[in-house]
C-alpha cells in the first residue's frame, strides 16, 4: 500500500480572462507565468516545501525546455536531492503527469522506494489568434508517493493504453484525426474499458480527466455514474486554465481538498490511467489557497509581452546576451541556489560572500549556515535603465529572517502598483526565478516579491 | 606618516568635457599632455616616468589597457608608463603613484594622465551594458551605478531628516557651478521642480541627479619640490594623499552590518590625507572642495565622509550656502561630475587640475578667493574605494 503522503502546488500571480485575450471572450482565466518563470521554476516552487527523503524524481511536463537533458535531474540537483537518486523524465502526453504518479505508485510496491517525488509542471500557450479555441493555463504540482501513511492512501492504479489518438504531431506536423473516429473508437473505448472495471456504485468520487471529457457523458451514463454528486466536475479549469500535464494531478488534490470516500481519476490522453484513493480527511487548503489573490493581466498588450519574454529595446538599449558561466554556477551551487552563508565563529556575523576573515570581528573562522528565504527590506531601488520586459527593475535589499543579507530583483511586479510597491521594513519572500529572461542558457537565481498576509 | 610636502605639481592640462565626437582618445591624451607639458615649460623628454589612468578600455577600441596607450599617442617612448585602474579613483591613484615614484628617486619629472574616451558608444552600450552583460551574473544583477547609490537616498531618508528636495539641491548648486566653467559638459542652471521632474533614472534619483557618459582628459606634470623653478612654474604642492579600499564591489549589498549611511573608504582616505596635511579642522582650514558627485546624493553623503560636517547634519550645508560659490568652503565650483561629465579615468586629475587653477587664482569667473589649500575626493565601485587629496600653494 502506498499513499500521497505530501504534495504542494504552485501557480503563477498572473491570470488573464479570456475577454482580454478576445472581445468575444468570458470571464473563464489561465494562470500566466510571469517573465522570468518556466516549467522547471514553477517545479522548483511546488516542490521546495515538501519535506521528505526522497529517493526518486519523476518529472513530468508535456512542454520541455530541455532536449537531452533531464528536467527530474536538473530539479534534483537543485533541490540538493541525494546522489545517486532515480531521475527520470516523462512526456510525451498530457497524461504523463499520471504516468509519473503510476510509475512512482509502482517503485514504491515493488519496494523498491520508500518515497517517490512526483513532479508535474506545465507552460503552454496557444498559437497567437488562437487564443478562445485552445485550453491553457500554467502551473505546478508535486507529490510525494510514500510507503508511509499520508493525506490520502493510494488503493490502486492501472494504466490502459490505446492505439488510436486524436491529434498528435508527426514529424513535427499537427495531425488530426477524423474526430467522430478518433474520439468513438480512441477515447470513449478506451474510457468504457477502463470504467468497465469498476462497480460504478462501489466510487464515491469519480473525475474524467481529458480535453475530451464532454464527450464522455453517454458513455458514463451507460456504466451507471451519477453526474450528479459522483461525477466531479472540472472546477479549476475556469480559474486556472487547462495546466496540460499537471492538470490530471491538479484535479486529484483538488478532489482529496473536497471529497471524501473511495475516489477515482480517469486521466485520458491517448490511453487512461487510474487511479484509486481513498480519502479520509479534507483538511487541507494547500490548492484552495493557492486559488486565492491572483493578480489580472489587464490588457492583450502586456500578455504579449510576457510572451515575447524580453525582447529590450528601451532607451537606446537593446539586450544582447549576458554573461554566465556553467563553470561558477556548478562549482558554488550550494551558495547561490542551495542559500549557505558563512557564520563568523568570533562575532556571529551572517556574511554570503565567502572570506579570508569576517570583516567585522576579523575571525578567521567561519561555519556554514543556511540562509532563510524570508527577511525584510534595509533599502531599495528601481533601476529604470535596467533592460527589462516590465522596467523598472525593482532591486531590493534584503535582511533575512535569522541573519545575512542578500539584494535581489523584486519579480511579480509587472504592475508597479499597491500590491507590488515595496517599502524600507516591509516583508518579503525569496524566490527562485530565471535571472535574465531571453537568457541562452539555464540561469536561475533568488528574486524577492511581498509577503501577503 | 611620510609628509607629502616635497611633491610639487608644475604642469596641468584638461581638455574641454563632453561629447566629443570629434577627438579620438590619443587626441585627448595629445590635448591634456602638450597643455600640461607646456604648461611647465618643459620638453617631452624631460619625462622620465609616467602613469595612465582609464578605468574601463573596453568601452571603445580597447585603449587604455595599459601604459602604452600613454606613450604611443605622444611618441614618448624608452620610460617606465604604468596603467592604473581603480575604479572612480584611478586619476587620483595616477598622480600617488607618481608621487611615490618621485619621492622614492625613481625620476624627477613624471607624467600622471587619466583620459577616458565613453562616447564611442551610446550611453546605453558602455558602463550600463557593462553591468547588465558582463558582470557576476546574479550579485547585484539588476543594478546600473545608479540604483547602488540610490538605495543609500532611500535608506538616509528613511533613516534621517534628509528629504528628496535636500538631495536634489546638490545638483542645483552645481548645475548652476556649471554654468561658470567653459570646460564643462553641461553650462546649464536647473531649478529644483527640474531635477525632480527630470526622468527617473534609480529611484529616488532622476537624470539631473547623475552625471552623464562623457569624454576627456586631464594631465598634470610632478616633480620634487626642490626642482620647482620659481621662475617658470606656479607650484601647487601636494600635501596629504589618501587612497583607502575599506569594502568590495558585492560586499555592501551582501553584508548586514553595511548602513547605506556612509562611505567608510572616504572617511579612511580622509584620515590619512589630513594627518599628513595637518588638517583638523576641514571645513575652516580648507577653502575649496572637489569631490565625487557622480550622483547628487554622493556629495551629501560625503560632506560627513570628509568631516565638513557632523554625522546627520550634511542636509545643513545644502540647505544654507556653505558650499556655494562664496560660501565658507564652495563644494564642487566646476560643476562637479553632474556638470562637468566623468570621463572616469580623467575626473580625479581634472579634479586637481580644477583646484590648482584656484589655487594659482586663474579659475576665472568661479575663482573661490584667496584660496589657499583645497581638496579634491574621488569615490569608486559601489562605495569601496576612495581617495583623498590635499592641495595648497605653500610649501
Amino acid at each position: 500500500m502506498s499513499s500521497i503522503k505530501t504534495y504542494g502546488v504552485y501557480l503563477p500571480q498572473f491570470t488573464i480572462e479570456d475577454n482580454v485575450l478576445h472581445p468575444k471572450g468570458g470571464s473563464k482565466k489561465h494562470t500566466v507565468g510571469y517573465v522570468d518563470e518556466d516549467i522547471i521554476t514553477l517545479a522548483y516552487a511546488s516542490a521546495c516545501n515538501l519535506q521528505s527523503e526522497v529517493d526518486a524524481v519523476l518529472f513530468a511536463t508535456s512542454t520541455p525546455i530541455f532536449k537531452g537533458r533531464y528536467h527530474a535531474s536538473y530539479l534534483a540537483d537543485m533541490m540538493s536531492l541525494k546522489e545517486g537518486i532515480l531521475a527520470l523524465d516523462l512526456g510525451t502526453t498530457d497524461r504523463s503527469g499520471t504516468d509519473a504518479l503510476v510509475l512512482a505508485d509502482a517503485l514504491v510496491q515493488a519496494g523498491k522506494c520508500q518515497n517517490v517525488l512526483v513532479v508535474a509542471s506545465n507552460i503552454s500557450y496557444p498559437p497567437i489568434g488562437s487564443e478562445l479555441k485552445t485550453p491553457f493555463g500554467h502551473g505546478a504540482v508535486s507529490m510525494i508517493i510514500s510507503t508511509e501513511p499520508g493525506l490520502a492512501a493510494i488503493t490502486g492504479t492501472a494504466s490502459y493504453s490505446s492505439a488510436v489518438a486524436e491529434e498528435f504531431i508527426y514529424k513535427g506536423d499537427k495531425v488530426k484525426y477524423d474526430a467522430r473516429f478518433a474520439v468513438g473508437v480512441g477515447f470513449k473505448e478506451n474510457i468504457k474499458r477502463v470504467l468497465g472495471t469498476f462497480d460504478s456504485g462501489s466510487i464515491d468520487n469519480l473525475i474524467v480527466n481529458s480535453t475530451y471529457s464532454k464527450f464522455a457523458s453517454g458513455t458514463l451514463k451507460k456504466l451507471g455514474f451519477k453526474a450528479e454528486g459522483q461525477l466531479m466536475q472540472d472546477t479549476l479549469a475556469p480559474q486556472i486554465g487547462y495546466l496540460g500535464a499537471a492538470h490530471g494531478l491538479f484535479r486529484l488534490i483538488d478532489m482529496i481538498e473536497n471529497r471524501t470516500g473511495n475516489s477515482a481519476l480517469l486521466d485520458y490522453a491517448n490511453g487512461s490511467n487510474v487511479i484509486s484513493l481513498d480519502v479520509r480527511e479534507t483538511s487541507n487548503e494547500i490548492l484552495g489557497k493557492a486559488l486565492q489573490s491572483k493578480a489580472e493581466i489587464n490588457s492583450y498588450q502586456d500578455y504579449l509581452t510576457i510572451r515575447k519574454q524580453g525582447k529590450f529595446n528601451r532607451n537606446g538599449y537593446e539586450h544582447a546576451t549576458v554573461f554566465s558561466s556553467e563553470m561558477m554556477q556548478e562549482r558554488e551551487k550550494e551558495q547561490l541556489i542551495g542559500l549557505k552563508g558563512f557564520e563568523c565563529s568570533g562575532c556571529g556575523t551572517i556574511i554570503y560572500m565567502k572570506a579570508a576573515r569576517c570583516s567585522h570581528c576579523k575571525e578567521e573562522e567561519f561555519h556554514t549556515r543556511q540562509l532563510a528565504t524570508k527577511g525584510k527590506i534595509f533599502t531599495k531601488t528601481s533601476e529604470h535603465y535596467f533592460p527589462a520586459s516590465f522596467p523598472p527593475t525593482n532591486m531590493i535589499v534584503v535582511d533575512l529572517d535569522g541573519g545575512g543579507r542578500i539584494t535581489v530583483q523584486q519579480t511579480d511586479d509587472m504592475y508597479q502598483n499597491e500590491e507590488a510597491s515595496l517599502n524600507i521594513g516591509d516583508k518579503v519572500e525569496l524566490t527562485l526565478r530565471m535571472m535574465m529572461e531571453n537568457d541562452a542558457k539555464p540561469n536561475y537565481f533568488w528574486k524577492c516579491r511581498p509577503i501577503k498576509n | 606618516l611620510k609628509k607629502e610636502k616635497d611633491i610639487a605639481i608644475i604642469g596641468i592640462g584638461v581638455t574641454p568635457f563632453g561629447e566629443l565626437f570629434d577627438q579620438s582618445y590619443d587626441d585627448l591624451v595629445r590635448d591634456a599632455a602638450l597643455q600640461a607639458i607646456g604648461d611647465a615649460g618643459i620638453a617631452m623628454d624631460d619625462i622620465q616616468a609616467g602613469w595612465l589612468s582609464t578605468a574601463f578600455p573596453e568601452i571603445g577600441v580597447y585603449k587604455g589597457r595599459s601604459g602604452m596607450d600613454l606613450a604611443e599617442p605622444l611618441n614618448l617612448y624608452g620610460i617606465p608608463v604604468t596603467r592604473v585602474s581603480n575604479f572612480c579613483a584611478s586619476g587620483a591613484d595616477a598622480i600617488r603613484n607618481a608621487a611615490n615614484a618621485l619621492k622614492a628617486g625613481e625620476c624627477d619629472v613624471a607624467i600622471a594622465l587619466g583620459v577616458e574616451k565613453l562616447r564611442d558608444r551610446s550611453p546605453q552600450d558602455g558602463i550600463v551594458k557593462m553591468m547588465v552583460e558582463l558582470t557576476h551574473p546574479f550579485y547585484q544583477k539588476g543594478f546600473t551605478a545608479a540604483g547602488t547609490f540610490a538605495v543609500y537616498a532611500n535608506r538616509i531618508m528613511h533613516e534621517y531628516d534628509v528629504t528628496r528636495e535636500d538631495i536634489a539641491n546638490i545638483s542645483v548648486k552645481n548645475h548652476y557651478h556649471g554654468t561658470l566653467n567653459d570646460k564643462a559638459h553641461y553650462r546649464i542652471a536647473c531649478s529644483l521642480d527640474q531635477v525632480l521632474d527630470s526622468p527617473m533614472v534609480a529611484d529616488p534619483l532622476t537624470v539631473l541627479d547623475s552625471c552623464p557618459t562623457t569624454d576627456g582628459a586631464a594631465c598634470v606634470i610632478m616633480v620634487r619640490s626642490e626642482d620647482v623653478d620659481p621662475t617658470r612654474h606656479q607650484p601647487v604642492y601636494l600635501r596629504g594623499i589618501g587612497l583607502s579600499i575599506s569594502t568590495g564591489w558585492d560586499l555592501p549589498f551582501f553584508n548586514p552590518r553595511h548602513d547605506f549611511l556612509s562611505f567608510k573608504a572616504t572617511q579612511n582616505a580622509a584620515k590619512t590625507a589630513y594627518e599628513q596635511a595637518g588638517i583638523t579642522k576641514p571645513m575652516d582650514e580648507i577653502d575649496l572642495v572637489e569631490l565625487h558627485d557622480c550622483f547628487s546624493i554622493v556629495e551629501l553623503l560625503t560632506y560627513e565622509d570628509l568631516g565638513l560636517c557632523k554625522k546627520g547634519e550634511a542636509k545643513d550645508l545644502i540647505t544654507g550656502s556653505a558650499t556655494r560659490l562664496g560660501g565658507e568652503t564652495p563644494v564642487n565650483v566646476s560643476g562637479g561630475l553632474l556638470s562637468c561629465g566623468h570621463p572616469v579615468g580623467a575626473t580625479g586629475v581634472r579634479m586637481v587640475v580644477e583646484v590648482a587653477n584656484h589655487l594659482r587664482g586663474n579659475a576665472g569667473e568661479r575663482q573661490v578667493k584667496g584660496a589657499k589649500t583645497g581638496l579634491t575626493h574621488n569615490i569608486g565601485g559601489p562605495g569601496a574605494i576612495a581617495s583623498v587629496i590635499v592641495l595648497s600653494n605653500e610649501n
